[in-house]
């Protein structure tokens, strides 16, 4: 290993390491813009310019590469002379706006000018202009303030997958633009404002709303997929303002996916739950809590001694806290109640499972795969920092092989892919599981395709491989067989069998037995099965279920309905009491994210008007009841007792084995049938009241339906146009969009929309009608 | 021995309490300071820091734009911004409060603003009769600056070479 | 006035003294008002300001004559606040206890050689029992008033008069063996003979000790621990307001007034005139009232207050051994020819 010194400090390092490097693992700071550590090198800023012994000029130190016996100064008179004459460039051009700029208070530049820079310009002449462009409705520009550093470049290169932003032009005519006038439609944009080391780009449904200096940072846990995204909210006057990463190289890197970014504009939504609410001869009327923790007890008792405890259902979102689903499960069981689910979205409960479905490995393991056979996953919409990590695998050599509904583009190259309708899924994982001479009963009728055996090919060679089942997978009607399939394989190559879980706490929801036990119903049979009374924690069963018009149906026509959200809008037209409770920033609480890691955090803010933290709302519904074990004082007691060892006790519940099933569903259906998995923003309560979110590309596509070229020209249909989708015996007019990577006889209407609840199961026949 | 002599006779004869007499004596002939409030009125610099004002440019537009270093600086923490976008896109106050009762009248928002929006007057005779009168809003302090315009850019030019 | 008394018959002497004793008191506090007046005014001026200027008549300033009056109206139209744990009987009995001595004891002071109230024997011993009488006011105060400050102000009270009043008393020993008399008025004829007979010559000492205790007594400034504003906010009287305020305001200038009064007659001559040619009067007796009352409001405006562990060094460990010495000095001068220094 090479020993350099740099300003009279020893430091050995790896050899290939840059001078940055070797300054960053000693403490040394030296001032730089362009440089960052998950990027590659650009050196174009020059800011780093230090002096080396023998070296005639200064030289940039995040492009010098650490020779043995290096001596390096980087605050020499000549090292700062270089930096100084950088800095006077680089201001030349800048504007001095620095008051109407929202990175004022957090900006690079305007910190290393305090150190660098001169005391006045003498650059007289007239500065750089440069046209603002329109980047979505998450990102700012202010183009003038750019520096050229190019990391939202890079970053697009190289962390997202998608070269959105360029960089044409030469000299002073230099300019970072969208391509072609497009927006930035990535799911992982907002990383550019973080990375913009000066007021460029910046967030636009933050802008000029608080200063940084204004605001607490107080971490927090993101409440949507299951990564558990380090979070840092930003807090003025008990409002979150923004969301920014923490670092966290075991889950979210320095990254943060748009939805994590942008969501917190839900917390401040009009449609927040302020005070609870009980319908009164078909009117909401607001009622103090004493009133509405009466009325849901006292009728909730009147339905348990009239109709037995098994006569109510209880459903909680996967995206409540680890505490709150933990008494939510505690409070059913001690009514003598076992109707208790999470898994809102699922269709398939076959089968035996012995444990909670998991990731199956570390995250960070992801990066070093080598084989990875993702089913039906949509992994950059689902999981986009999961899909990232994917991305540097395959930069590093691994292949990627896809099975699914639509050929997605995954912004990374695919080694092989099997794409075909929903109903025709088992038959081609079965197709890959028989390649791969999985040893599994029912496959002799498959006939292997040459793309399965190039799959199979792939998946057997490899040192670290992975089966990831994606969300489509999870939620197929025959979610079972895909699993067992997906198990063979793993067990047939040596792979990992893993669940790219798609919601913050589904893997907690299981441990703390958020489940049906024995004489039980699940969540899907709740709702074909109608219950009298139902308690729904944070969910919003008609837009998350599997069959959302089954679901809509049952809560209507259920006697009582008890809903404890956040919002006012879920559950307002079939609930009888609404509960308020606090939001994911409000509320102390944790999360075990896919790869069964436990995250607490402490509440960020208090909650909105009378608002109560769910699992207090919880302990005093069990003690209306005057149940025993409902006298938790903090969350931490209440995370003790659901977890009483911490990870250790989720660690022993995580198993992704499956037994018990037969492979059947090996013959597609006829006709043209539904892939409504769910839009990348209509994931939870929160995304879904995220206006920014809802105006992205992302999610203006999540509310059309879509289909092939092939299919529209055969039906008579023309794109962008409304169409008339019919699914048993409902009828919705959504807007038509033509996406080419679909298969034949698909439409994609996602899940979640509000405008399809009355459309039905997710999979399925469905129809398309001209107007 | 002689000190000690001389200071027990210096106090013993209450030397030095006449010497305070004395001083007091003096002063009870001397010309008077007291300026006589309403009547006489001390000489007024152009730097004097009295009640605050929101400043406009000649076409009408406010100055301030909201960075909220002012807010920042105050050490009495009297000042109160909320900021947001306006409808032409420029950065834009949204509530500029300023509490009289907490102000010091330090001067530190007035050397922290780069537009000169947010200026200390000469005005220093003003009152308010119920709690709140003293709560300046956003509007009071763009009416005080209407107001005395001509004076407020009397005294920033009269002072710009120093600045 | 005879045919007065004729017709009145028993009435006439209680309803002459009644006339006797408003010709002093109503004075009395019209000084008192003018005495808070005059102090703001040369305080002031020794502070280089010009005091009050704004209060006058009739649409006059008159450099500010008006201000004690419109400060009783004040007073007077002040709500009295009765603390929640007072205690009201003795809370409101204080500030009458108070006034009561510092009135009662004007009742020997003569002014002239006839103008004496009750021109008795033992005039000054009544003078020394009467006025320690005024520490029970603010001692009362203070205890009734169930506040930390005011009691704290009634005890340092307490204890500087009492340390004082010795001192005081041996003082007036002195002046008592010079004119082998009680009685003020014998006093004031035993300095007959011009300024060098005045016994402020011959009993120096005494006289100081005599003044600096008398102040110390009113509980004036440098001696005002008391009321220790910056310590116990004001002390005894922190409670108070209105007019039960105002009374204690009234005792504590009526007595400034008196020991002004006595320090003129003990030690100044009383209405001698300091030149024999000159004619004696009342005239002279204002004059040095006047004078004292000046050096008293000049020392208020010089000194700093004395730390309360100094106060009780001075009283007794410099004023009372001085006295003594000093009377010893006199006794044993008067045994000699020499005695007739002291006659």
């Amino acid at each position: 290993m090479p020993l350099i010194t740099i300003d009279d400090q020893q430091i050995e390092i790896a050899a290939g390491s840059t001078v940055m490097d070797a300054a960053r693992a000693a403490g040394i700071y030296i001032p730089h813009f362009c440089y960052h550590k998950k990027l590659s090198i650009a050196a174009s800023c020059r800011m780093c310019l230090i002096e080396v012994e023998k070296a005639p000029k200064p030289l940039p130190a995040c492009a010098t590469p650490v020779t043995d016996g290096m001596v390096v100064r980087s605050y020499s008179a000549k090292a700062v002379e270089a930096q100084k004459g950088v800095m006077e460039f680089l201001l030349i051009n800048h504007p001095l706006d620095c008051p109407i700029c929202d990175q004022g208070g957090e900006c690079q530049l305007q910190d290393i000018a305090v150190g660098y820079g001169g005391v006045a310009s003498r650059y007289a002449e007239a500065k750089r202009v440069v046209k603002e462009k329109d980047l979505g409705p998450l990102v700012a520009t202010d183009m003038t303030r750019c520096i050229h550093c190019s990391r939202c470049v890079r970053f697009g290169q190289e962390i997202a997958g998608i070269m959105e932003l360029g960089m044409p032009g030469r000299g002073e005519h230099t300019e970072v633009m969208p391509f072609l006038e497009h927006h930035v439609s990535s799911e992982l944009s907002g990383n550019v404002i973080d990375l913009c080391p000066v007021g460029a780009l910046t967030s636009k449904p933050f802008r000029f709303s608080a200063r940084s200096w204004e605001m607490a940072r107080r971490k927090g846990i993101s409440p949507h997929d299951g990564l558990g995204s380090n979070l840092a909210l930003q807090v003025k006057d008990n409002r979150v303002m923004r969301v920014t990463p923490v670092d966290n190289e075991a889950i979210n890197e320095c990254w943060l996916a748009d939805r994590d970014r942008f969501s917190y504009q839900a917390l401040n939504s009009a449609e927040r739950l302020t005070r609870p609410m009980v319908k009164d001869g078909g009117r909401w009327v607001e009622v103090d809590w004493p009133k509405a923790m009466a009325f849901a007890a006292g009728a909730l008792k009147v339905i348990r001694d009239t109709h037995g405890a098994s006569a109510i259902g209880f459903i909680a979102s996967p995206h409540q806290t680890v505490e709150e689903l933990y008494l939510f499960q505690k409070l059913a069981r001690a009514l003598g109640c076992e109707n208790i689910d999470s898994r809102i979205d699922r269709v398939d409960f076959s089968g035996r499972r012995d444990g909670v479905e998991w990731l199956g490995m570390a995250v960070t393991d992801l990066n070093k795969l080598d084989r990875v056979l993702l089913v039906a996953s949509t992994v950059r919409k689902e999981q986009p920092l999961i899909a990232q990590r994917l991305r540097q695998a395959v930069k590093k050599g691994a292949q990627v092989n896809v099975v699914h509904c639509a050929d997605d583009d995954l912004l990374c190259s695919v080694a092989n892919k099997l794409i075909a309708r929903p109903s025709d899924l088992v038959n081609i994982l079965a197709q890959v599981a028989k390649a791969v001479g999985a040893d599994i009963d029912g496959l002799s009728d498959v006939v292997v395709s040459d793309a399965a055996r190039a799959m199979a090919a792939s998946l057997k060679s490899g040192e670290k491989k992975a089966v990831l089942l994606g969300a489509v997978a999870q939620q197929h009607p025959a979610a079972s067989e895909l699993h067992v399939l997906a198990q063979a394989i793993a067990k047939a190559t040596g792979a990992t069998l893993g669940f790219l879980v798609d919601s913050a706490n589904a893997v907690g929801a299981g441990v703390v037995g958020c489940r049906p036990r024995q004489g039980g119903l699940n969540a899907a049979a709740m709702f074909v099965a109608p219950k009298k009374a139902y308690v729904i924690l944070g969910a919003e069963p008609e837009l998350d279920a599997a069959d959302s018009a089954v679901a809509h149906q049952a809560l209507a026509g259920a006697e009582l309905v008890i809903a404890l959200s956040p919002f006012k809008t879920a559950g307002a037209d079939y609930a009888q009491v609404m509960l308020p409770v606090a939001a994911y920033a409000e509320t102390a609480g944790s999360y075990v994210n896919m790869e069964g890691r436990l995250q607490s955090w402490c509440a960020a803010i208090p909650p909105q008007g009378e608002a109560r933290t769910a699992w207090k709302v919880l302990r005093v519904l069990g003690n209306q009841f005057g149940l025993a074990g409902f006298d938790q004082d903090s969350a931490e007691q209440v995370l003790a007792e659901a977890l009483p060892e911490g990870e250790a006790t989720v660690r022993a519940r995580l198993n992704n084995e499956i037994a018990d099933v037969t492979v059947a569903h090996l013959n597609a259906a006829a006709g043209i049938e539904r892939l409504g998995d769910t839009a990348v923003y209509q994931l939870d309560a929160y995304s879904r009241r995220a206006p920014a979110l809802q105006v992205t590309v992302d999610g203006q596509v999540g509310h059309a339906a879509m289909a092939c070229g092939a299919l529209i020209a055969r039906l008579g249909l023309s794109e962008d146009k409304p169409v008339k989708v019919r699914q048993s015996d409902a009828e919705v007019v959504f807007k038509l969009m033509r996406d080419d990577r679909l298969p034949d006889n698909v439409v994609r209407l996602a899940g979640g929309l509000a405008a399809a609840v009355q459309l039905g199961p997710r999979f399925g026949p469905i129809s398309l009608e001209k107007m | 021995m002689i000190s000690t002599i001389k200071r027990f006779f210096n106090t013993f004869l209450l030397i030095e309490l006449l010497k305070g007499l004395a001083v007091t004596g003096r002063h009870l002939f001397a010309r008077k300071i007291t300026i006589q409030y309403p009547d006489e009125r001390t000489p007024q610099s152009p730097r004097f820091r009295g009640l605050h004002a929101q400043r406009r440019y000649a076409n009408g537009e406010e100055r301030c734009i909201a960075c909220k270093l002012c807010e920042a600086v105050c050490p009495a923490m009297a000042i109160t911004i909320e900021s947001a976008q306006r409808a032409d896109g420029t950065r834009r106050t949204t509530r500029y409060d300023i509490d009289l009762t907490k102000c010091i009248f330090c001067g530190f928002c007035e050397e922290a603003c780069p537009v000169d929006a947010i200026v200390e007057t000469r005005i220093f005779e003003y009152h308010g009769e119920r709690r709140g009168d003293l709560y300046y809003t956003k509007a009071m302090l763009l009416a005080v600056g209407d107001q005395y315009e001509a004076q407020i850019a009397a005294d920033r030019a009269a002072d710009a070479k120093y600045r | 006035m005879d045919y007065l008394q004729q017709l009145l018959g028993p009435a006439w002497l209680p309803i002459w003294t009644l006339a006797k004793i408003i010709v002093i008191v109503l004075p009395l506090l019209i000084a008192v008002a003018y005495l808070t007046y005059a102090e703001r005014k040369i305080i002031g001026y020794m502070q280089i300001r010009i005091g009050p200027n704004r209060v006058g008549f009739f649409g006059y300033r008159l450099i500010g004559l008006g201000q004690p009056i419109a400060d009783a109206v004040k007073l007077m139209t002040k709500e009295i606040v009765l603390p929640t744990g007072a205690d009201k009987p003795l809370f409101l009995l204080a500030p009458v206890l108070a006034i009561g001595p510092a009135l009662a004891a004007w009742a020997v002071v003569p002014f002239t050689e006839d103008w004496v109230l009750a021109n008795i024997d033992a005039s000054l011993l009544y003078i020394m029992a009467i006025t320690s009488m005024g520490v029970y006011g603010v001692i009362v105060a203070g205890w009734a008033s169930n506040s930390k400050y005011a009691f704290l102000g009634a005890m340092r009270s307490a204890a500087q008069i009492v340390s004082y009043e010795i001192a005081m008393g041996f003082a007036l020993v002195g002046v008592l063996m010079a004119a082998q008399s009680l009685n003020m008025v014998d006093i004031v004829n035993a300095q007959k003979g011009g300024f060098w007979q005045w016994y402020w010559l011959p009993l120096f000492p005494l006289f100081l000790v005599y003044l600096i205790s008398g102040v110390a007594e009113i509980n004036r400034a440098p001696f005002d621990v008391a009321e220790g504003e910056s310590e116990i906010v004001a002390g005894f009287h922190l409670d108070y307001s209105g007019m039960a305020f105002a009374v204690f305001f009234l005792a504590e200038y009526a007595n400034m007034i008196l020991v002004s009064a006595l320090t003129s007659i003990l030690f100044l001559g009383g209405w001698l005139s300091p030149l024999p040619f000159l004619p004696d009067g009342f005239f002279w007796i204002a004059a040095k009232m006047s004078f004292v009352l000046f050096l008293f409001l000049w020392f208020r405006a010089t000194f700093p207050r004395y730390r309360y562990d100094q106060i009780m060094r001075l009283g007794w460990k410099v004023f009372i051994p001085v006295t003594l010495i000093w009377i010893l000095v006199i006794g044993g001068f008067m045994q000699t020819p020499l005695g007739y220094l002291f006659h």
